[in-house]
């Protein structure tokens, strides 16, 4: 058997900058800022009281009341963004429910629902914990839910691997198709982590910004000298992939073609990056080489680009040992900087900014890139939106743990 | 064509044993490792039951600094990652540290540190927040922590599925090695669920058993069944390429035959009364494997002890297996190590590939009264000597989450 092309047939969305995919890659190009104080929890006495919230979101616009109450927001975020890219194919779940998997990685899972119980085991007791405690807030409960919803009775499962979780789950549905175990997979990722445990935890592990909380619009800068830390964000980001032939049969919209994963683990650090990117550089490669396509060929990096000052100097060093010299006329850019950290979100949503990407011939750039810093001295795209000729585009994403994780995307063409 | 992936290496912390050889001579004996709670102040439930690893201490598996920074359930991952390791006689070659990767799966993820973390929240502020508390929640945690212990720089992440993670995990471990993506794989799934919030949780969805007498608490497939009791552990499996485990002269214990993964795409909690879930998920694991039904000897089941759980999955046996379903061995070893959650489908496969390597089926103990919703060979009370060319084990999970996993003796052919 002949190892399937995967296509991407469908985006969904759900960001700080828009609800719903095309509002988001609007947002982008025009560099609109997505980080504002946070208002889903008390701040007030955070170390850092900005974030990026999905503003907009109203949950029961996606789901029923009662459904609804009995899932946590990293859930209904998901359900919303799985829901806009299955419009967007078309694809008819329940015709074939057996072919069609659904994969959707999260970082964190439920953690507001689990801050909320402990505040009811703390006050009242243990006997007064809700029996949906444990649905709510276990990590595969997106996967599970979105199952439920579509009617996906394929194979299920979520990736964990902290902020690369979302691009994990891609490249693994990618790998489900191409072994010929499904013919269409729902996969991405999400994350509700504006929570006060998880901002006062990534706060306390040094990570996050908190030198900008009275100037939100500039706090999130990825590659700017005067970075100190990503700002913590929600969202959650979802693709249709599909084996080219059942996408061709069934006369569904083709965006793109996916055609590289790579994952590696550094062995290094729980929290911080290898040295050099070494990690970062070999995920680009596996990826590259599974596309069967030289670096040159590589029109366009999404970038993990987080804002912390150790992410981006090794990133950009990894980029380097990858390109080598060609690695100066490559077009970078992170949506991070509008968008924040979404955690495991961050890279589905990026390679659903990437595809977009493809689709139009067109990148975002990097807000609040003012100050240049000598470490980081590649094309980052500070001016704005750029149109670019992409026929391959890279999307990382580096996780916690020592997670790396490279997807690659193609222009589509017969 | 996909490569043929086999195992050399075995893990398992238990709450019948801290290890693979004790874990299975408790197995083949039938004794239950279920017994009171005392990881934590239970006692104002009526029946605190659960099973617990005994006498585990994490400073035999790790230093005293990381041992403060990191979950108990984290411990056990690595302690098992451990036995596994060695057990293989796996060396890391400095030269491609990448054809090794970890992929560890877990329900729950790390909690202990966070209820306490929670009260420093409400009661001092965030500012007092523990730096290591990102650390000890993110589920995949182990997955770096074992990577680094070992310098293993090949894929790595954590995959959960609820009660089926450690299923799921071990299939796509090996489906990275069949694809060429890596030499080796340590895959497994691990949990410690004996936190007072989770316990409340598990509690108040009516799904714990009751029972007098722990060790007769869990029950799978018998008439008095009334639901399942917590464990915790962890289980690790060293899978390899043929090629690559030949070529350094690893001993084989047996080859991983396939896997799949599915969904009931029905609801959060109960199981589609139908089977529909678990039979996708056997036939797909069938499928992958090249094997009909008839060359099935044994089933590990997912046996819970609930009573829906194990009339579906009696169900769902009797579906894809057809008549063959009478003859093939089926038990559920959570009649003595309950239900692990995420680390149970990595248990299971661990007593899997042992019960083919030995030709031995584990006994579902407490079985005393038929039901007749659940009429298969559940190998009552003892042990079974018999020759287990395949053996498959099965997970089912909350949020409609199933998997399969096919193991076949190891003959060097």
């Amino acid at each position: 058997m002949d190892t399937p092309r995967v296509v991407v047939t469908g985006v969904g969305m759900m960001t700080p900058v828009g609800v719903g995919r095309d509002a988001s890659w609007l947002s982008l190009l025009e560099g609109k800022n997505g980080i504002a104080p946070i208002t889903l929890v008390e701040a007030e006495d955070l170390p850092s009281t900005i974030a990026g919230e999905v503003t907009d979101f109203v949950a029961t616009d996606f789901l029923n009341r009662k459904d609804a109450r009995r899932m946590d927001r990293f859930v209904h975020l998901a359900v919303a963004a799985s829901d806009e890219a299955l419009e967007q194919s078309g694809l008819d779940v329940h015709a074939e429910a057996e072919e069609i998997g659904c994969m959707i990685g999260s970082g964190i899972g439920g953690i507001g629902t689990l801050e909320d119980q402990f505040h009811v085991f703390f006050d009242k007791g243990a006997s007064r914990v809700s029996p949906f405690l444990v649905p709510m807030f276990i990590s595969d409960m997106a996967a599970g839910q979105v199952s439920i919803r579509t009617g996906a009775r394929g194979p299920n499962v979520n990736t964990v691997s902290a902020c690369a979780s979302g691009a994990d789950a891609i490249g693994t549905a990618f790998e489900v198709l191409r072994r010929g175990d499904a013919q269409a997979m729902i996969t991405g990722g999400t994350d509700a982590g504006v929570t006060r445990m998880s901002v006062a935890a990534f706060a306390a592990s040094r990570a996050l910004s908190t030198g900008r909380n009275d100037d939100p619009e500039h706090a999130s800068r990825p590659f700017d000298l005067e970075r100190d830390g990503f700002i913590l964000a929600e969202g959650a980001g979802t693709l249709i992939l599909e084996t080219l032939e059942h996408a061709q049969e069934r006369g569904a919209p083709i965006l793109a073609e996916m055609v590289g994963y790579g994952a590696s683990a550094d062995a290094f650090h729980v929290t911080q990056p290898s040295e050099n990117g070494e990690g970062a550089a070999r995920a680009m490669r596996v990826a590259l080489e599974k596309a069967d396509i030289n670096a040159s060929d590589v029109g366009y990096i999404n970038a993990h680009g987080t804002s912390t000052p150790l992410n981006d100097k090794f990133e950009t060093m990894s980029v380097k040992t990858v390109f080598g010299e060609a690695a100066g006329a490559i077009p970078i850019s992170s949506s991070k900087s509008m968008i924040g950290h979404t955690l495991g979100a961050g890279g589905a949503i990026e390679a659903g900014v990437t595809i977009m990407s493809i689709l139009d011939q067109r990148i975002h750039g990097t807000r609040n890139l003012i100050v240049p810093d000598p470490d980081c001295d590649l094309d980052y795209v500070p001016e704005g939106a750029r149109d670019v000729p992409i026929e391959y585009a890279v999307s990382n994403s580096l996780g916690f743990g020592g997670h790396n994780s490279s997807l690659i995307f193609k222009r589509f063409s017969e | 064509m996909p490569r043929e992936v086999v195992v050399t290496g075995l893990g398992m912390i238990s709450p019948v044993g801290k290890n693979v050889a004790d874990g299975w001579d408790s197995l083949v004996a039938g004794r239950s490792g279920i017994g009171t709670v005392t990881r934590f102040d239970a006692s104002d439930y009526e029946h605190p039951i659960a099973g617990e690893v005994d006498d585990f201490d994490p400073a035999d598996y790790v230093d005293a600094k990381l041992r403060r920074r990191i979950d108990i359930s984290t411990a056990f991952a690595i302690a098992s990652a451990q036995e596994a390791v060695a057990d293989a006689g796996l060396e890391v070659n400095a030269e491609r540290p990448g054809a090794v990767g970890v992929l560890l799966g877990t329900g729950i993820g790390g909690g202990h540190l966070m209820v306490e973390q929670q009260r420093i929240l409400d009661e001092k502020g965030p500012r007092r927040v523990s730096p290591f508390l990102i650390t000890s929640m993110l589920p995949d945690t182990a997955t770096g922590l074992v990577a680094i212990a070992l310098g293993a720089r090949g894929p790595n992440f954590a995959v959960t599925a609820a009660c089926a993670t450690g299923g799921a995990a071990v299939g796509e471990a090996a489906e990275t090695i069949a694809r060429g993506e890596a030499e080796v794989m340590i895959a497994g799934g691990f949990e410690a669920p004996l936190q007072p919030i989770f316990y409340a949780g598990f509690n108040a969805m009516k799904a714990l058993a009751v029972h007098e007498d722990p060790t007769q608490a869990v029950r799978p497939f018998d008439q008095d069944r009334n639901g399942f009791i917590l464990g915790e552990g962890s289980g690790t499996l060293i899978l390899e390429s043929r090629e690559h485990a030949e070529a350094r002269g690893a001993e084989i214990y047996a080859r991983w035959e396939g896997a799949a993964t599915s969904n009931d795409a029905f609801d959060m909690v109960a199981a589609a009364e139908d089977g529909r879930g678990i039979n996708e998920a056997m036939k797909r694991a069938l499928d992958r494997a090249d094997l009909t039904p008839a060359r099935i000897d044994y089933i590990n089941a997912h046996g819970t002890g609930t009573p829906l759980n194990d009339r579906v999955e009696t169900r769902a046996i009797r579906d894809v297996f057809g008549e063959e379903a009478d003859n093939v061995m089926v038990s559920s070893t959570k009649s003595m190590h309950g239900h692990m959650m995420g680390a149970s489908g990595a248990v299971e496969a661990v007593i899997c590939v042992l019960a083919c390597k030995h030709g031995i089926a584990p006994p579902t103990i407490n079985y005393t009264t038929p039901d007749p919703d659940c009429d298969l060979d559940y190998v009552p009370n003892v042990a079974r000597e018999a020759s287990i060319e395949y053996a498959m084990s099965t997970s089912v999970g909350l949020g409609g989450h199933n998997s399969a996993l096919i193991f076949g003796r190891w003959g060097g052919d």
